[in-house]
């Protein structure tokens, strides 16, 4: 049943727009090319043996050391026929420029947070969006913190500080780098501009 | 006495008028874990809302990616934390499914027990406090009392009431107790009969009807297409559960009914909610007959599970395999995978991505009433600003879980 | 001409002429489990972790031996054959060979069997023990063990904490007799002063009677040691290594330019220590002594903050009133001295700043030489003596002529980077102190800092990128670890802040305008690619 699915965007789309799939631990997944990302979630919508009536989730992932660099995964599923896909495009360079992706909120009314959210988080631009502003951050936030140059421990003032406050130096002496991420002691994410 | 406009004829009149912006919110007390809702009003119908979420942002993603696997575990309590339980076990579902290991049957009934008891807890509040916003007082206390017979079996067996952190990957931090059936068998029926007293009070109440049936429907098209799972889409008449559709732990083994409701108004859903509490209760009765006394809780891994404290003391190979699961993190596989649950307020799903290592490379927690809290400006919109109120009670949203 | 293969696990990996299985699938990064086995040291096969299947040509019968198993059914042992399996580190490659490694259960079963027998009579030390976090017994427990202690008896008893020299402390129980550190000595050192003693589960590790372990090398003891028996007294209880980060850089002590990497911990940003890295053509898998306690320097002596005729003060001032002081001063009067401990692009800043302000007398500070042996270390104790002369174009003039020709009234201002100087300090700080201005843009508190009229705090080799050339005439870059420390900035920034405040501008703005602008060392006969395991990150062999 559920290779199917696969096989139905394939033989419909060829290898120029479903550029990579697999079904890890189960999970079908097709890599789209960005620009028909609205095309190919029309047509799972649509058509009759496909039904994605719902989109379950919309997120973004940070590929740090990929290019494209950044990913916007969508995960979807059909009430009538009880099938699920995720569907997944890159965009974005080194620098997170040109990461630009069509909206899905002209085929499903409810990426409209989901895609806010993605956006707020990695800086992802929808194209078509009727509202893309931060939802989860304040307005005035600056940066993205779900990529990975982003430092947990960044702080963010909005209003100053008082005089004579050491605001700073009570914070804990934590960098970027916490220590617990053992397994990944050679990867460097925060790059400086010396 | 005669009314002293008799003479004034209405139509005549041209009172400028401009929609009036509201506040509504962050701190409210209707507002449940702080949301802000901007109201532009015609008197007191709303022409237009602006949703605004994302005070109770934390920084769950980012923070998770900072420790290892097991240590996500008191960052997804916190975020539903009306049904901790629940999150617990989504969460360790899903890294399970990327890792490809089944926990023992034993531990998949404990959890399905200990879940289902989340999941009641959670409606119970839900409902309590959209009566009581109602001005239904009684109730909440009631229901909240049969809260805390829950609390109590949960304190019990995981030593917190709300935020356990109670579930591993691979299994369950510790083994149910002994007393563990028969406090749940013990408290299964107050919490029931509390229950349907408090729906006594309301079901038929004409003040709680009038206010909520009704108000605010939502067809199940639009349901579907605003994503919404769980009670609220129940209730727009979607028969969708994910015990049903994909059976995850032993939910296949259990015979339960899904309670769907028609309109899809605040009546609905708070109906959805009470019925399935008494279907909770008909699955835990059941899990509680089926679940094996005896054998193991965890999975038998050394990668993934703890050795027993005193070989860790006395044994390098214990002491090893402890020093590898604490300071470099579980072993999980390269890859992504979603793992979902159907969590009190609908389909918790988590999507996460793993580099090989200890430490997630990425956890996206789905939460159910992000997507929910997303239809609200619709389902107010043209209604009334006391319809807000119901409204926004019988949706259910976690301030934890939908900001994250 | 494409190299020769052979096949383990069915995949075909390439080998050079008188590499062993193991050798080469270390170079292919295929992982084989070793202990003792080591690139840099020979063949000592005594730990039987690299065993593995090796099928026999076709056309002969395998070497199999009868052992006895237990059969669970019958409950008694029966004779079972199994295949002979052969140490990957000793058998020599040859044509058409074919090794089984993760695909044989014999294998598997092997590797479990010594890993078994390696923790037997293992401490339980890994929360005091210094090799927690990289340790191959952790790792290898995790990934070819995983079972728990069969044996319920005390383990045998050692002597712990035994001090080998003024350097290492020796812990016999953890101790798996490999014996790299006795190879070691006696390959390397050429100083065989560890030997092994007893055997069977007596073994340990003792230094020759009546010596200590004392030569120049000894730390590298401890680096060898694959568990936890060798410890630097240094090192030893100072940090976990699971929170230290390790950035590749260049060890200072000498111009043999060993590769290094720097240990800190980026929460606290400290430097731990020093660890070799390995490079085929410098330092193959070692460092010296000195330089792995130079990582000290970093925060040792360190000038805190600009001092103006001994005041503190800030940076701003120190580079005005060296801007001023510089600026109309008869040209022929000013030196600028460059630093052989100083990176590529500090000299280079400094040439570039001299060429634009018009100073043509360039002379040359560093460390007094030393101690040079012919193992790795050089006399010459300055990482950088002949990048100085490659981004100066030449030689510049010694120290010595530069205090000569301010006693001779010749130079009466100096610019000045660096630290040391290789003359007897007080003589030289009496000598500098007759300067009418002495601008010094150094790390270290010494002659220079002391003399200097007005003295700016420097970046150490760890708070900055830099480019080192070696006496070989290798330019190494050393990465960044730390953040600046104090009012620290790097050289090359202040120079580049002097000059623009003398009014002229300087060609470049950032780091990687000076790396492209500078000079490169003239190519050599191509350089063999240094032999590291494909998994690149900073694991090196003898970890």
């Amino acid at each position: 049943m559920a290779k199917k699915l696969l096989d139905i965007l394939q033989e419909r789309f060829g290898a120029s727009v479903i550029l990579e799939t697999h079904s890890h631990v189960g999970d079908d997944t097709a890599v789209i090319a960005p620009e028909h990302w609205r095309e190919v979630a029309l047509f799972l919508r649509d058509d009759p043996r496909c039904k994605m009536s719902m989109l379950v989730d919309l997120c973004g992932v940070d590929r740090f050391d990929q290019l494209p660099r950044l990913e916007v995964v969508a995960h979807l599923h059909s009430i009538e026929l009880n099938h699920r896909l995720r569907i997944k495009t890159r965009i974005g360079d080194e620098a997170c420029n040109d990461a630009v992706v069509a909206s899905l909120v002209p085929v499903w009314a409810g990426a409209n947070w989901f895609e806010r959210e993605t956006f707020d988080m990695f800086g992802i631009r929808f194209d078509g969006h009727p509202d893309l502003r931060r939802i989860l951050l304040y307005p005035e936030f600056v940066g993205h913190p779900l990529r990975k140059d982003y430092p947990a421990t960044k702080t963010q003032p909005l209003v100053p500080y008082r005089e004579g406050d050491d605001v700073l130096g009570k914070l804990a002496p934590f960098r970027e780098d916490e220590g617990l991420s053992f397994g990944r002691k050679h990867l460097d994410y925060v790059k400086e501009d010396q | 006495m005669e009314p002293l406009d008799l003479e004034v004829d209405d139509s005549s009149l041209e009172l400028p008028s401009d929609p009036m912006q509201l506040m509504m919110g962050p701190s409210h007390p209707a507002m449940h874990g702080t949301v802000r809702i901007v109201l532009d009003l015609s008197g007191e119908t709303v022409l237009k809302a602006d949703v605004q979420i994302g005070y109770l942002h934390r920084g769950f993603e980012k923070s998770c990616e900072r420790g290892t696997w097991n240590q996500v575990f008191p960052y997804v309590d916190r975020c539903n934390y009306s049904s901790p339980m629940l999150n617990n076990v989504g969460y360790a579902l899903a890294v399970e499914k990327l890792c490809g290991l089944t926990v023992p049957e034993r531990c998949q009934y404990y959890r399905v027990i200990m879940g289902e008891l989340a999941r009641i807890a959670d409606h119970l509040v839900c409902n309590a406090a959209m009566a009581m916003e109602l001005g239904a007082f009684t109730p909440f206390l009631w229901w909240t009392r049969a809260r805390e017979m829950i609390y109590d079996i949960f304190e019990e067996e995981t030593g917190a009431r709300v935020t356990h952190s109670f579930a591993r990957i691979g299994g369950m931090a510790d083994p149910p107790n002994k007393h563990f059936k028969d406090a749940v068998r013990a408290a299964l029926p107050k919490v029931l009969a509390a229950n349907a007293e408090g729906v006594s009070l309301l079901q038929n109440n004409r003040i709680f009807m009038d206010r909520t049936m009704g108000v605010s429907p939502i067809s199940a098209a639009d349901a579907i297409a605003l994503s919404w799972t769980g009670p609220c889409l129940r209730s727009a008449g979607v028969p969708y559960d994910v015990r049903k559709a994909s059976p995850y732990l032993v939910y296949d083994r259990f015979d339960f009914d899904v309670p769907v409701g028609t309109t899809g108004d605040n009546y609905d859903r708070f109906m959805v909610r009470v019925e399935e509490i008494t279907q909770s209760a008909r699955i835990i009765e059941q899990a509680l007959d089926q679940m094996p006394d005896d054998g193991p809780v965890n999975v038998d891994d050394p990668r993934f599970v703890f050795p027993d404290k005193d070989d860790v003391y006395t044994t390098i190979e214990a002491t090893i395999r402890h020093f590898k699961i604490v300071m470099e993190g579980v072993p999980v596989p390269k890859g992504e995978a979603y793992g979902y649950t159907e969590a009190a307020n609908g389909e918790l799903g988590f999507y996460i991505v793993s580099d090989g290592s200890g430490t997630p490379y990425r956890v996206r927690i789905r939460p159910p009433s992000f997507a929910i809290v997303g239809g609200l400006s619709k389902l107010i919109t043209g209604q009334m600003i006391p319809d807000i109120i119901p409204t926004f009670g019988s949706l259910n949203m976690i301030g934890g879980e939908c900001d994250h | 001409m494409p190299m020769p293969t052979f096949k383990i696990d069915g995949k075909e990996v390439p080998y050079e002429d008188g590499d062993t299985i193991l050798m080469a699938a270390y170079r292919a990064g295929i992982d084989i489990p070793y202990y003792c086995w080591h690139p840099g040291l020979s063949v000592a096969a005594n730990c039987r972790m690299c065993l593995v299947e090796i099928l026999p040509p076709p056309g002969r019968p395998a070497m199999m031996l009868d052992v006895l198993e237990l059969d669970k059914d019958k409950g008694e042992y029966v004779v079972v054959r199994k295949p002979k399996l052969q140490p990957a580190c000793q058998v020599p490659v040859t044509p058409n060979l074919e090794v089984l490694s993760e695909t044989s259960p014999h294998v598997a079963r092997a590797r479990h069997a010594v890993q078994e027998f390696l923790l037997l009579n293992h401490p339980v030390d890994c929360p005091i023990c210094d090799q927690a976090g990289e340790c191959k017994l952790q790792d290898y427990w995790l990934e070819h063990m995983r079972t728990s202690k069969r044996m319920h008896e005390e383990i045998i008893h050692k002597p712990k904490g035994v001090s080998f020299g003024p350097t290492i402390v020796y812990d016999a129980e953890r101790c798996i007799v490999c014996t790299r550190c006795v190879r070691f000595c006696s390959e390397v050192v050429k100083d065989p002063v560890l030997s092994k003693r007893e055997r069977g589960n007596l073994g340990e590790i003792i230094v020759a009677p009546g010596r200590q372990l004392d030569h120049a090398y000894t730390l590298m003891t401890e680096h060898v040691c694959p568990v936890g028996a060798l410890t630097s007294k240094d090192f030893r209880f100072k940090a976990r290594v699971w929170f230290l980060r390790s950035a590749p850089t260049i060890c200072q002590g000498c111009a043999t330019g060993c590769n290094a990497w720097l240990d800190f911990d980026p929460r606290y940003q400290k430097v731990y220590r020093h660890r070799p890295r390995d490079n085929k053509n410098v330092n193959q898998y070692w460092m010296c002594d000195e330089g792995m306690l130079s990582y000290a320097a970093v925060s040792e002596n360190r000038v805190a903050s600009a001092r103006v005729d001994g005041k503190k003060t800030t940076v701003e001032r120190g580079v005005s009133m060296t801007a001023a002081s510089i600026k109309d001063v008869p040209k022929g009067k000013v030196a600028v001295l460059l630093s052989a401990q100083h990176s590529n692009e500090d000299n280079f800043a400094l040439v570039t700043a001299a060429k634009q302000l018009g100073f043509d007398n360039l002379y040359v500070t560093g460390k007094a030489p030393g101690k040079g042996d012919d193992v790795l270390r050089h006399p010459d104790k300055n990482p950088n003596t002949a990048g100085v002369t490659l981004v100066a174009g030449s030689s510049p003039k010694p120290f010595g002529d530069l205090l000569c020709d301010i006693d001779s009234g010749s130079i009466t201002h100096v610019l000045a980077l660096g630290s040391a100087v290789p003359v007897e300090e007080a003589a030289a700080v009496q000598a500098l102190k007759r300067l009418s201005f002495l601008a010094v843009v150094g790390v270290w508190d010494g002659p220079l800092a002391k003399a200097a009229t007005v003295l700016i705090p420097a970046c150490s080799w760890a708070e900055g990128e830099g480019t080192f050339v070696n006496a070989k005439g290798m330019a190494q870059r050393s990465a960044k670890a730390i953040q600046p420390v104090d009012d620290a900035r790097p050289a090359w920034e202040t120079i580049l802040r002097i000059v623009e405040a003398t009014g002229e501008t300087m060609p470049f703005k950032k780091l990687k305008d000076i790396q492209s602008a500078m000079p490169a060392p003239a190519e050599k006969a191509p350089e063999k690619k240094a032999e590291e395991p494909s998994q690149a990150g900073e694991a090196s062999a003898s970890n």
